[in-house]
């Protein structure tokens, strides 16, 4: 059956495994930041190897950054801090883990996602006040000089902007994609007062004009204001489209995005599935590495696995809940 | 990967082990018949590495040998390295692990071959990160080990002492890691690394290497890290590696900077045979080929050495030659060693949780 | 479905079964004693996930010893409750040549078929290789073929206990007889005899079966005097002869009394009888290709002898039958159980009914007795509903459902059963025998679906079969052998598992890096290689990190790193800390391009080291030295613009040497060229400005505009 792989401290609330799954970065309420590792390779049963303190709060999330920038985690504390720490050696110190960068702004952090291109490394945050920032690390070595690059809202006119809106979380999903050519493009949604910025978008840059572009809204005209818990975008292996889950109060919807645009610049969209299981909010969702399987959890405290099956509809194939004993 | 068979008629026999393999080593006879081997394991089901003494009995009524586990001892982290010596009253194992500890065991073979852990060294300071290798002294009571650290430590141990000390006798902070070492003789040996580089290293003449062999000698070419050395005892002035891309070569200190490759990367001839083109894990000098004439090969001439890859291939090489095969699997061949007394027998680990013995007629 | 699981139910997990059951719902032991809070999920590689439970903080925190959370893994789709999970290693290590020698053979002969259009690729090769793949495979699932045929001399034991079979290996087995021998099709009812006959023992679990009555048998034997007199022993002897295992039988009927010396005289008649059943039984006629040795039963290999000799066996039995012997024959149990056993010879529904337990033990009594020319799946498939309605059971054993959808002829259904029963690497491997000679599952299994993606039924359950290998250290790097046989999908996939290998080890670098070689993916092996090297840079091992780097040819970290090092072999310039760089600066080599501009730190050192030494008042052969240095720095094009006028600015007392110049007219003029090339250079944008005095660039000029006056007045 199931094997335990590792045990956490008293008051952990949030874990981030990094891109191996060979180290996992555990935040707890006290605002101390754990790390699991194991010293001996392919093994499967992880032990703390370092704990700090991370913020003067408790630590809500926590995300590894992308291995070609080295072993770094970026965490957001309660009070929407966002702070992104380094395990390095300098000089002759020995190994510790450092903290590079810590931003603070008057409105909170509610997520932030890394995405990797080419020759550059870009942060996504989104905030409190339904912002999105953009930023990009200027030195490859060192994760202390980040430059903001763009600012917006995430509505799809962008002549409308909403100074009140109060966003109680976000949620964003870099393409997993990132081949030669490929622009950079992630989906963003939040659960907020404001109906507009609710909805979630696909978002890319435009290289030529040096700016993100809207290229997608996944609602259907009469869900547009429904508050998005969570969103993720599926890893391509050769399908000519794009498959993104989004979960909002209705349940979870499967989305199909074209790759070319129309006109207007704007991506063909088709929602093949909504999905009903979690009963409420859906915390988390993660598709497996061939982009074929869903896992969700949500409030009912269970874990769901979707798929599709060879006519394309989509169903629950199996469920855990946790038991005790 | 190559699935042709071998031509030459050795036999070979496999032992699956439902453990993955992570080193191999003979262990000196006590008797004529028992032959025993030390073997380093790692169950990926409970996370469990060890290390194992098994007796390896050939039947002389049926041709199929047997391997026994005689015992079994648990290190605290899996094993970087294993190097075996002869020793008296009992053989001396040295068992590095990938947490930067080391220990020193001994098995008393006559009685059953239970594992005694004669010395253990795991404080912070020995090494910072896996140990990379290990190598005994003959006679077995001293050990160097390097790390990718770029620390190079000897480890002595006499008697029965529990405590082991050790002398660090270089540290190159990080700037240079070592992959592989040698003893060449009571005070020297040699170090390798990245770039194919080689040092000469002289207990007599601290404070760095005595002679360096320059990496980067294959121009441009893929370079790679030396994975083994080996010095034949009666060619001191020789020190063979294997490492990436297929590579075997000598380095004969009289001919400084010059290298010669035996196969693989880097050559200008045409000629040479490509044996493998993936990384050389392990290369031994093979005493039991032409080990008549030994004295009959020319100085400057290497003598056959035995190499395995990683994509199958257990070979011997010669330098001039076509190289001769005697395993060619479908999964890798992760180390190798030839029984010293009984050059004919060889053991293998392979990649896929097996080991193979081999006999050569 | 996760981990171990009972034999009944180990429906593996895997996707796209045609018809999609409600989810079934799994507990997940965590071990915790606090209420759950919240979870959090993460896919490990492959089809692995982890996931973190975190507990509630509980009121009294100070005396509750329980752990804060656990993290536990669940594998979908591995694992067989029948089978270890080393074992299942075992079986995947070895499938890959057969399978790898199979796909290239395969490729040949479409590659041929291609040449000549319309000749077929299944050619009379063709089965041979298909037989040879599946004997292949069928030979790692285990080796004894036959456990159950006694052929111990003991004459307590009835039936052997030998290596335990499993069902994986049964419906291997299976699908071999229906796909992979399909030429031989008239002899498959014996097949089926034989499997059986192997086999049994696997239903005994849930239900009675031959075997299982066999195995009670043996157990009382001992304690039995006089077995005539058991009823027991006459039933359990019609039940073994229904299935047709005739050498039990036969063995049986000589533990009857009426052998035995002391009574051969009072019994001869009924022990005639005995002997004479006996050898009607093993002289029954079969239609089979060979006989196992040992085995009774008259073999016939063509039809016409095959009728003929069983029209004369019937008409023996028949005989026998109707014979006054009977009469005389004075030991009831004999005499009926002997007559009972003729019944199920010459056929009879109802005593095949009653002598068998299991469906397919009937099934298989028909086609020995009632029906021995069966052919053709259809008419197997309607005598095995009749047998199921006779012998209905409440939950079929996998196998069973597997027979089932073979006799139906549906490919869907077997492949469902495969994947439902045997999991992911049945169905990956069982696909070769199911497209091999049948234009309709071929099609089937081709034909690509939209809403896949545009890939094939046979692609998915490789890409399946992939991510279960995966999903373990051990066995993913055999992945890359069945990823590229998927066309379509396989190589990202690949690309992404690749990605996801740990770089901390270099063995384990090293392998992966092998298989980007193999498979061509340079792009990934250079972001791997660059991983490895951002790791160990960081991670205090410069040297290692500066190697991987180089290696990734990434030219844009190496320069950074070029500043870095600039700045700290700027600063230790002292010989001690020197003989640490010597080695970073070897490897860096000289004149190689993958040096990423860090080589000119070698000609660098040699002119910090001299300039120390002018410094320290050693003048003459130092100041020439430094010279030469500075100049072939300026003039190799791998220095770094940026440190041009920090070089020159180090140099200057060098340039203003009070005795006389140090540098001829035309050294100057290269230097001079070098700073007007320089002060063009610093009106472009992306002009990176060395750190030093404001003045620096004007003494620098100055003091090179003395020394070409001063040059060409000594020329």
């Amino acid at each position: 059956m199931e094997k335990p792989v590792a045990t956490l401290d008293r008051g952990t609330t949030c874990s981030a495994w990094n891109y191996c799954g060979e180290r996992l970065a555990a935040g707890s309420v006290d605002g101390s930041l754990s790390v699991l590792d194991s010293r001996d390779p392919s093994s499967s049963s992880f032990t703390c190897s370092s704990k700090f303190k991370a913020h003067e709060t408790g630590i809500v999330k926590v995300t590894w950054i992308p291995p070609e920038y080295g072993d770094a985690v970026a965490c957001i504390s309660e009070d929407g801090t966002l702070s992104i720490w380094e395990e390095l050696v300098e000089g002759t110190q020995p190994l510790l883990w450092k903290l590079c960068k810590s931003f603070k702004t008057s409105s909170k952090v509610l997520d932030v996602q890394f995405g990797v291109n080419q020759t550059s490394l870009k942060m996504v945050a989104a905030y409190s006040d339904g912002f999105v920032k953009v930023f990009e690390l200027l030195d490859p070595l060192e994760l202390n000089n980040w430059q903001l690059q763009a600012e917006f809202q995430n509505v799809i006119d962008s002549v409308s902007t909403f100074g009140k809106a109060s966003c109680l979380t976000a949620s964003i999903s870099w393409n997993p994609q990132r081949g030669e050519g490929q622009e950079s493009s992630f989906i963003l949604g939040f659960n907020s007062n404001t109906p507009q910025l609710n909805s979630s978008k696909m978002w890319e840059f435009d290289p030529a004009h040096q700016r993100w572009l809207p290229v997608a809204e996944l609602a259907l005209p009469g869900d547009k204001g429904d508050q998005v818990y969570s969103v993720a975008w599926a890893p391509n292996i050769g399908r000519p489209y794009e498959v993104i889950a989004v979960a909002s109060q209705k349940g979870i919807s499967i989305w199909h995005v074209g790759s070319t645009p129309d006109l207007d610049g704007r991506l063909s969209i088709e929602k093949v599935a909504l999905l009903s299981g979690h009963n409420s909010e859906v915390w988390q969702m993660e598709w497996d590495m061939s982009g074929m399987t869903l896992a969700t959890t949500g409030s009912d405290g269970r874990v769901r696995l979707w798929q599709s099956n060879l006519k394309g509809t989509w169903h629950e194939q199996a469920a855990f809940e946790p038991t005790s004993s | 990967m190559a699935i042709s068979a071998p031509q030459n008629p050795s036999q070979v026999h496999r032992f699956p082990q439902f453990k993955y393999i992570d080193a191999v080593r003979w262990l000196p006879p006590v008797s004529a018949f028992d032959r025993f081997a030390a073997i380093a394991f790692f169950d990926s089901d409970s996370n469990s590495p060890s290390i194992e003494i098994h007796c390896v009995n050939s039947n002389l009524q049926s041709s199929f040998p047997t391997l026994t586990s005689q015992s079994s001892w648990a290190p605290p982290s899996r094993i970087s390295s294993l190097k075996t010596a002869h020793s008296t009253p009992q053989p001396v194992i040295a068992a590095a692990t990938f947490s930067g500890s080391l220990h020193i065991l001994a098995s008393d073979l006559i009685n059953g071959g239970m594992i005694e852990s004669g010395g253990t060294l795991s404080e912070l300071g020995f090494h910072s990160g896996p140990v990379a290798a290990v190598d005994l002294r003959e006679g077995g009571t001293e050990c160097v080990s390097v790390g990718e650290d770029g620390r190079i430590n000897l480890v002595s141990f006499v008697g029965d002492s529990s405590n082991l000390s050790y002398r660090r006798i270089f540290d190159a902070n990080g700037l240079v890691g070592y992959t592989a070492v040698k003893w060449a003789s009571p005070s020297e040996f040699v170090t390798g690394g990245y770039g194919f580089g080689l040092q000469w290293w002289d207990q007599r003449r601290p404070g760095g290497p005595v002679s360096q062999f320059k990496g980067n000698w294959c121009q441009g070419k893929t370079s790679g890290i030396v994975h083994s050395i080996d010095i034949h005892p009666s060619r001191k002035h020789t020190c063979l590696a294997g490492g990436s891309s297929g590579t075997v070569f000598a380095w004969d200190l009289r001919a400084q900077q010059q290298p010669i490759v035996l196969a693989g990367a880097g050559t200008g001839e045409a000629a040479m045979s490509l044996l493998s083109e993936s990384e050389v894990w392990e290369v031994q000098y093979d005493r039991y080929t032409r080990s008549s004439n030994i004295s009959n090969i020319s100085s400057t001439r290497i003598l056959p050495v035995m190499i395995c890859s990683e994509d199958g291939i257990l070979a011997v090489v010669e330098q001039g030659e076509e190289p001769i095969e005697l395993l060619a699997d479908p999964c890798a061949i992760n180390s190798f060693d030839i029984n010293q007394q009984n050059p004919s027998d060889v053991i293998c680990s392979l990649e896929w949780e097996s080991i193979a013995i081999l006999t050569r007629s | 479905m996760p981990g171990a699981s009972s034999d009944s139910t180990s429906g593996a997990l895997v996707p796209l079964l045609p018809e999609a059951q409600g989810a079934v719902v799994y507990p997940l032991h965590h071990g915790l004693t606090s209420p759950v809070s919240r979870l959090s999920i993460s896919w490990s590689r492959g089809n692995s996930l982890r996931i973190s439970v975190f507990a509630s903080p509980s009121v009294n925190d100070s005396d509750n010893e329980d752990a804060g959370g656990k993290v536990v893994e669940v594998k979908l789709g591995g694992g067989d409750g029948e089978i270890s999970d080393a074992h299942w290693r075992r079986i995947t290590y070895g499938s890959v040549s057969p399978f790898a020698l199979l796909q290239s053979r395969k490729n040949a002969a479409s590659g041929l078929s291609k040449m000549s259009m319309n000749s077929s690729p299944y050619n009379v090769d063709w089965w041979e290789y298909i037989m040879e793949y599946s004997k292949d495979i069928s030979a790692l699932l285990g080796n004894q073929k036959s456990p159950s045929n006694p052929v111990i001399d003991d004459p307590e034991s009835v039936i052997k206990k030998g290596q335990e079979p499993t069902s994986l290996k049964a419906a291997w087995e299976l699908l071999e007889m229906f796909y992979a021998e399909k030429p031989s099709q008239s002899w498959l009812p014996e097949r089926l005899v034989d499997w059986l006959a192997d086999y049994n023992s696997l239903f005994s679990g849930t239900h009675p079966t031959v075997h299982s009555k066999l195995i009670d048998f043996q157990k009382e034997l001992v304690n039995l005097q006089v077995v005539e007199d058991d009823p027991k022993y006459w039933e359990v002897m019609s039940s073994a002869l229904a299935v047709g295992w005739l050498d039990i039988v036969v063995k049986m009927l000589r533990l009857h009394g009426s052998y035995q010396l002391d009574q051969l005289s009072n019994r001869e008649t009924e022990n005639g009888l005995v002997e004479a059943v006996a050898v009607l039984i093993s002289k029954m006629p079969r239609m089979r290709l060979e006989q196992k040795a040992g085995n009774l039963g008259e073999c016939f290999k063509a039809k016409p002898d095959f009728v003929k000799a069983w029209e004369k066996w019937r008409a023996q039995i028949n005989k026998l039958d109707s014979s006054a012997f009977w009469f005389q024959c004075a030991h009831q149990q004999t005499r009926e159980g002997l007559r009972s056993m003729l019944q199920v010879m010459l056929g009879n529904a109802n005593s095949l009914c009653t002598a068998t337990c299991h469906w397919i033990e009937l099934f298989i009594s028909h086609l020995l007795y009632i029906r021995p020319f069966t052919v053709g799946l259809e008419s197997m498939y309607s005598l095995a509903q009749k047998c199921i309605q006779l012998k209905s059971v409440a939950s079929a054993h996998r196998l069973m459902r597997l027979i089932i959808g073979i006799l139906g002829e549906n490919t869907e259904v077997v492949l469902a059963e495969c994947s439902k029963g045997f999991g992911p690497w049945m169905v990956a491997h069982a696909l070769e025998l199911l497209t091999t000679g049948s234009d309709l599952a071929e099609m089937l299994l081709h034909e690509e679906h939209q809403n896949l993606g545009g890939i094939s039924i046979e692609e998915l359950h490789r890409l399946v079969y992939a991510e279960v290998l995966s999903s373990h250290p051990l066995t993913w790097q055999i992945a890359p052998i069945y990823l590229t046989s998927c066309v379509k999908q396989g190589m990202v996939l690949l690309q992404i598992l690749l990605s996801k290998q740990p770089v901390q080890h270099n063995q384990l670098l090293f392998k992966n890096i092998e298989i980007c070689r193999l498979y061509e993916l340079d792009g990934i092996s250079s972001n791997i290689m660059k991983i490895a090297g951002v790791y160990h840079w960081k991670h205090g091992r410069k040297g290692s990190g500066v190697f991987w780097l180089q290696q990734a040819r990434d030219e844009y970290r190496l320069n950074r790193i070029a500043q870095q090092l600039f700045d700290s072999v700027g600063k230790t310039i002292s010989d001690e800390s020197f003989k640490q760089w010597e080695g970073l600066i070897q490897l860096l080599g000289s004149e190689s391009k993958a040096a990423g501009g860090l080589e000119f730190l070698q000609k660098y050192r040699d002119f910090k080291k001299s300039l120390q030494q002018v410094h320290d008042g050693k003048t003459a052969d130092a100041t020439h030295q430094a010279v030469e240095s500075l100049i072939s720095l300026m003039k190799t094009p791998s220095t770094p613009q940026r440190f041009w006028l920090p070089l020159l600015y180090d140099s200057l007392k060098l340039l203003n040497w009070k005795d006389r110049p140090l540098l001829n007219v035309s050294q100057t003029n290269l230097l001079l060229n070098k700073l007007q090339e320089l002060s063009m250079a610093r009106l472009r944008p992306d002009f990176i400005e060395a750190e030093l005095p404001s003045q620096a660039l004007n003494s620098v000029r100055l003091a090179l505009a003395t020394n070409l006056g001063r040059a060409i007045l000594e020329e």
